[in-house]
Parts: C-alpha cells; sequence; structure tokens
C-alpha cells in the first residue's frame, strides 16, 4: 500500500504542470465538441483520447509505477487499449455523432475525475500523495461520459474493458485504500444499462433469439446483477 | 449437517450457471434452458456429493453423475421433442475437466522448457499424465453415462423428436 | 438406360438434398449416428435407401431407388458453429417427413426455413458466458472477487473471439489470441487480495471445447471410430492453444510458469 501511494506522489511530483495541461486541453476539447462540433475538433479529440491512452501506458504505467509489482502486466493492457483506440481513429468506428439522450450523465462523468482530488483533499490528504485526474481510473470515467455523449455506436472492446478496470478498482478499494475508485464503479453501472439498451433497441427483433420481451427482462436483471455485484464488491469487507 | 446441504445445493446452481452459459455458446432452443439447469445442477452435485462426502474417486463420481444426466434427459426431453444430446451435453459441460486437459498440456509446454534439467523434466511428465489421464477418463465417462441410456432404450431414445399428431398443414402446394 | 429420364433426376435431387442436409448437421456438431439415422428416415420417407459413409471432413451419401438405380455423391462438412437447435429441429423435421410422407419440395421448404432461424444473440451469449466461466471460477474454489474479475475478463476474451471469428481468422490463432486476452485481464487480480490462482486458471476454460470433447467418445462408443477420433484431436489442438494463449500471459506476470 506505501508503495502504491509512494509511486502517485512521485507521479504527481513530477508532472502536475503537464497533468494540468492535459486536464485544461480536455475541458476546452468538451466544451468545443458540444458547441462547435466541426470536423477537425472531432478529429483533434481523437487524437486526444489516443494521447490520453499513451500516456497513462507509458508516462503512468511504464515510468512512474515501474516499482509495482506486475507492473508489466497493466502496462500492456492499457497498450493494448491504446492500440484499440488507434485503430478505432483508423478506421473511424466511433463516429462522433451527438448522442442527446443522456447529456446530462455524460456530462457529470466527464466532470467527476476532477472531482478526483477534491475527495483526496476532504479525505485530509496531501498535495503529491493524492488522485488526480488523469490517473487511470479518472481517465476511464472521462472515457465512459465520452461514449454515453458523442457516440451512436460504441466500441465494445473499450467498454469491456472499462468494466473489467472499474470491477478491478472497487475490490482494490481497500486493499490499497483508494475510495476515489467507487467513482467509476459507480459510472459504470448505468452506463452499461444505457449501452445495453440500446443494443437491445437496435437489434432485438420479433425475428431474433431470444424474443425482444426476454430479452428486456434480461437486460434488466443482467443491469441490477452487475449492480449487485459491484455492491457487494465495495460493501463486504465492510460487513467481515 | 446445515453446512453440507448449504455447500451442495451452492454447487448445484453455480454448475446450473455454468451450463446454461457454456451451453448457450452452442446455442441450444429456448425451450431447453431450464431443463438443462436442472439436470446440471442435478448431475453435478451429486458428483460433489460422491466426492466430498463419500470419498469416490472423479471418474466414478462423473460417471454417476452423466448416468442420473443421461437418464433425466430421457424423461425431461420427451415433451419438448428435443433429443436426448441436445440437453445431457450442455448439461454435462460444467464436470469438462477443462482445468485438468489444460494442465497436462501446460506440463508438456514446461517439460520442454525444461529439458535439460532431469529431475524437474520428470516432474513435469508425471504432471502431464497424470493430468491426460484424468482428462481422458473423465470425458470417456461423461460419454459413457450419457450414451447408455441410448443404447439400453434405443426405440424410446431415438423417437424424442417424434410428434404424436402434427398439426394441419395448409394444403397450398 | 431403361430407366425414363425423370427418375434420374428425382433420384438426383433426393440424395442432393440429403447430401446437404447430413452434411449440414456433421457441420452443426450432431455426433454422426444420429446424423445417419435421420438421413435414412428421411431417404425412407421418399423411398431411397441411403447409406453414408462418414470422413472427417467430407461425407459420401449413395442413394437407390425402388427400381434399383443407385447414385451417389460426395459432399464435404462445412464448417459451421456448433447448434443445437438445428439439431433438434432438423431431427423433428425426419420425422415429420416419415410420418406424414412429406414429398421432397416440403422437406426442402421446411429445411430452409428451420435453417433461417435466428441464432442466440451473441451479446447474450457472451454475458452468459461470463457468467458460466465466473461460477466456474467459484467451483474450483474461487472467492467472490475472483468470481468478478473472472466475469469481467471472460466477457473481453469472448468479445475478441468473437470478433476474430467474424474476421474469418484462422481459429487457433483466435484461442491462442482470445486465451492471452482473458488471461492477461484476470492476471490483474495477481494485485488484489484474492484467490488469484483460481482466477488465472479459470479465465480461460471457457474455451474448452467441450461440446466436440462429448461429441467425440459418444461417436467412438457408437462405433464411428474415425470421425469421433478426429473430433477429439481437434479439440486436443484447440486446448493446446489455450495452453499456448495463458502461458503467454503467466510469462510475462509471473516470469514463470506454474
Amino acid at each position: 500500500m506505501e508503495l502504491f501511494w509512494n509511486t502517485i506522489a512521485e507521479y504527481n511530483r513530477n508532472t502536475w504542470i503537464a497533468q494540468c495541461a492535459i486536464a485544461l486541453a480536455g475541458l476546452i476539447l468538451v466544451v468545443l465538441l458540444f458547441h462547435r462540433p466541426t470536423e477537425r475538433v472531432k478529429r483533434a479529440m481523437k487524437y486526444y483520447i489516443v494521447l490520453l491512452n499513451a500516456w497513462i501506458t507509458v508516462v503512468y504505467h511504464l515510468w512512474f509505477c515501474h516499482e509495482r509489482p506486475y507492473n508489466y502486466a497493466t502496462t500492456l493492457i492499457w497498450a493494448i487499449i491504446t492500440a484499440i483506440w488507434v485503430y478505432d481513429v483508423a478506421t473511424g468506428y466511433t463516429t462522433f455523432e451527438r448522442n442527446r439522450k443522456h447529456g446530462k450523465l455524460a456530462t457529470l462523468f466527464m466532470l467527476l475525475p476532477l472531482a478526483f482530488p477534491a475527495i483526496s483533499a476532504a479525505r485530509g490528504m496531501q498535495f503529491p500523495m493524492m488522485t488526480s485526474p488523469v490517473m487511470p481510473s479518472s481517465v476511464a470515467l472521462f472515457t465512459i461520459g465520452f461514449m454515453l455523449a458523442f457516440s451512436q455506436r460504441v466500441n465494445l472492446f473499450i467498454v469491456l474493458f472499462i468494466c473489467h478496470w472499474a470491477l478491478v478498482g472497487a475490490s482494490k478499494i481497500y486493499v490499497y485504500d483508494i475510495p476515489e475508485d467507487a467513482l467509476l464503479a459507480c459510472a459504470i453501472v448505468p452506463a452499461i444499462y444505457i449501452f445495453l439498451r440500446e443494443y437491445v433497441t437496435a437489434n432485438v427483433s420479433a425475428h431474433s433469439k431470444p424474443d425482444p420481451r426476454t430479452a428486456n427482462i434480461l437486460l434488466i436483471t443482467l443491469s441490477s446483477g452487475i449492480g449487485l455485484i459491484f455492491a457487494a464488491l465495495m460493501l463486504h469487507p465492510l460487513l467481515q | 449437517m446445515m453446512e453440507m446441504v448449504l455447500n451442495i445445493l451452492s454447487d448445484g446452481l453455480f454448475a446450473a450457471v455454468a451450463a446454461i452459459g457454456f451451453g448457450a455458446i452452442s446455442d441450444p432452443p429456448m425451450r431447453a434452458f431450464p431443463r438443462i439447469a436442472l439436470l446440471a445442477a442435478a448431475g453435478h452435485a451429486l458428483r460433489y456429493t460422491l466426492m466430498t462426502y463419500f470419498g469416490v474417486d472423479i471418474a466414478t463420481g462423473s460417471l454417476c453423475a452423466s448416468l442420473t444426466i443421461g437418464f433425466g434427459s430421457m424423461m425431461l426431453g420427451r415433451r419438448i421433442h428435443c433429443p436426448t444430446t441436445v440437453m445431457s451435453i450442455p448439461a454435462l459441460l460444467p464436470m469438462i475437466p477443462g482445468m485438468f486437459a489444460y494442465k497436462s498440456m501446460f506440463s508438456i509446454i514446461m517439460f520442454f522448457q525444461k529439458i535439460d534439467d532431469t529431475a524437474a523434466a520428470a516432474t513435469y511428465l508425471d504432471s502431464a499424465l497424470r493430468n491426460g489421464m484424468i482428462t481422458v477418463f473423465v470425458i470417456l465417462m461423461l460419454a459413457a453415462g450419457a450414451t447408455l441410456p441410448i443404447l439400453m432404450f434405443p426405440s424410446k431414445a431415438y423417437t424424442m423428436t417424434r410428434r404424436k399428431e402434427y398439426p394441419e398443414r395448409p394444403n397450398d402446394n | 438406360m431403361q430407366t425414363p429420364n425423370n427418375a434420374h433426376n428425382e433420384l438426383a435431387a433426393t440424395v442432393g438434398f440429403i447430401a446437404r442436409y447430413a452434411s449440414y448437421l456433421m457441420g452443426s456438431g450432431v455426433h454422426t449416428s444420429r446424423v445417419v439415422r435421420n438421413s435414412r428416415r428421411i431417404g425412407d420417407a421418399l423411398d431411397v435407401e441411403v447409406n453414408l459413409a462418414v470422413f472427417p471432413k467430407s461425407i459420401i451419401v449413395s442413394g437407390t431407388d425402388t427400381a434399383g438405380e443407385t447414385f451417389s455423391r460426395v459432399v464435404t462438412i462445412p464448417a459451421c458453429p456448433i447448434d443445437f437447435e438445428r439439431n433438434a429441429d432438423l431431427s423433428a423435421l425426419s420425422w415429420e417427413a416419415h410420418d406424414c410422407k412429406l414429398t421432397l419440395a416440403e422437406i426442402e421448404k421446411r429445411y430452409d426455413q428451420l435453417c433461417s432461424k435466428p441464432r442466440l444473440d451473441p451479446m447474450l451469449v457472451m454475458i452468459l458466458a461470463g457468467l458460466a466461466n465466473a461460477s466456474f471460477c467459484r467451483l474450483f474454489g474461487g472467492d467472490f472477487t475472483a468470481m468478478g474479475v473472472v466475469f469481467t475478463a471472460t466477457l473481453f476474451g469472448f468479445f475478441v473471439k468473437q470478433k476474430l471469428a467474424q474476421r474469418g481468422m484462422n481459429h487457433y490463432l483466435v484461442f491462442i489470441v482470445s486465451a492471452f486476452a482473458a488471461s492477461l485481464l484476470s492476471s490483474m487480480s495477481l494485485m488484489l487480495n484474492t484467490t488469484s490462482d483460481v482466477a488465472l486458471a479459470t479465465s480461460v476454460l471457457y474455451l474448452i471445447p467441450g461440446v466436440p470433447l462429448i461429441n467425440g467418445f459418444i461417436d467412438i462408443i457408437e462405433g464411428h471410430i474415425l470421425t469421433g477420433i478426429s473430433r477429439l484431436t481437434a479439440a486436443i489442438m484447440l486446448i493446446a492453444c489455450i495452453a499456448i494463449g495463458l502461458s503467454a500471459t503467466l510469462m510475462m506476470v509471473k516470469s514463470e510458469l506454474l
């Protein structure tokens, strides 16, 4: 645990200027995308996402966390996600078409990364040794919000990966004393429900197996099931 | 006693979920799912009970479980017009010794990594053989148990999908 | 050539249909004796005596009509996904043909209808497979956290498998890659305070080709040893691929195996 927070402190101490710049750039890009979604802004946003993931891979995991055990696995996983984003950009899979249905939720999720340091401060942590907006969990949260807001069709690889990361995050709340990760876990459940509902409306018709009624029942059971799993993961050490 | 019952029930429950999930990969008819779950739960719980509380070995335990599943699928399949294998194979899937199968493959890979170190190589060879034997015989027992009812009552097993009466078909062709 | 030409054509059409029917059943993972039985039953309904020689990659179908003329065909077995619903439906079709004395045209029409039925939704299959693997993890003694990790790791791995298979990648490579993907994600459990060994080992078990393994042994028990052994061999190759994918992960995260 000490090692975990030490690496974070080291990371923050050395990169806080860059982190501020990244967060600011993200904020500007999001505002631009909401208000003036031109072709150039969209392209800039895609490059920004790729860069953000590459930053987490190289700077955070590979460089600053090299003392942590098993950091090669995490580095590789984030490298794969970066590669998926690069592929996404190259093939133009994610269209940056505004999906207005979930605007408020999406905005909330995209702003939540900024709340990470605030929560840490409220817990009484001091500057370098605290969570920041440019860390894996906050980046994942940002990605979720951003996918909710802008994509008619989502890249499921990314969603599934973030779901996995959220689950790992939820289970490491107590191991590493990092309750900030609960934010991501709380965000992923409604996001998954929304993504699945979009999938069901798009793909399930009378001529499909299972039929729409069963599909809806399954959808609701599954979402509440996932919600329960996350809740149990976050709460069960408390009960013991 | 209470704990034993709970263990057996939870074993059956998880086996049922596993059977539904692994069965779903092979696309069984929707109407077969509840029966698959029931059979898998019964079979796996039986094997668990035999192995944990009666000290039966894994091959015999699997044979008993697969016989249960085989006869059960014959009794349950008739009403929904499903061949016995459509229900028995998904119900057997949670008992497939996948862990042993890949452990034996794994030991073979390791054997070639450690081929110069005689002692380590012998350990891996032993592990490959042991896990491989368990895999082969457990699957053989599973298949045998599922087939035996068919071999015993062929006329019944072969007419599972036959209907007593067929709906009147429109004579338009 | 005494036989009138249209009798010959009829026989050819019947044998052609039975060849299509049998190869489709074989491809979608029905055990051999059932394929043979169903095909003969349909032949019976159409007054053609059908004999099948089943090989691992192809079937020889030969039909003899009441006039004693014989016609035979060799068909390649297509590589379909395993499908129990087709198994049940097409078996029922053979009884229907037999009991209602359907004509060839009617049987073909029913066959096309049954084959165009939708398959289980891929997303649902993915989620169910995830749940199944998580409960498997439980059966092998994994704890609650390990189950969660295995669940999401399996979702990811299964999605990788579906997408790669859709693109027509060689299925050995598909198995290696998706075993690697699932086990890599579940190696995250090493960071947590949980039964990570169980999580790592069970995360790839959704790939184990259980149906061909059982089918192979059923075939052998029922005397179709050739097809049985070929099914088992194919399954063993896939298991070897799973082991390769998993060992790649283990080499990386533990820098040693086991």
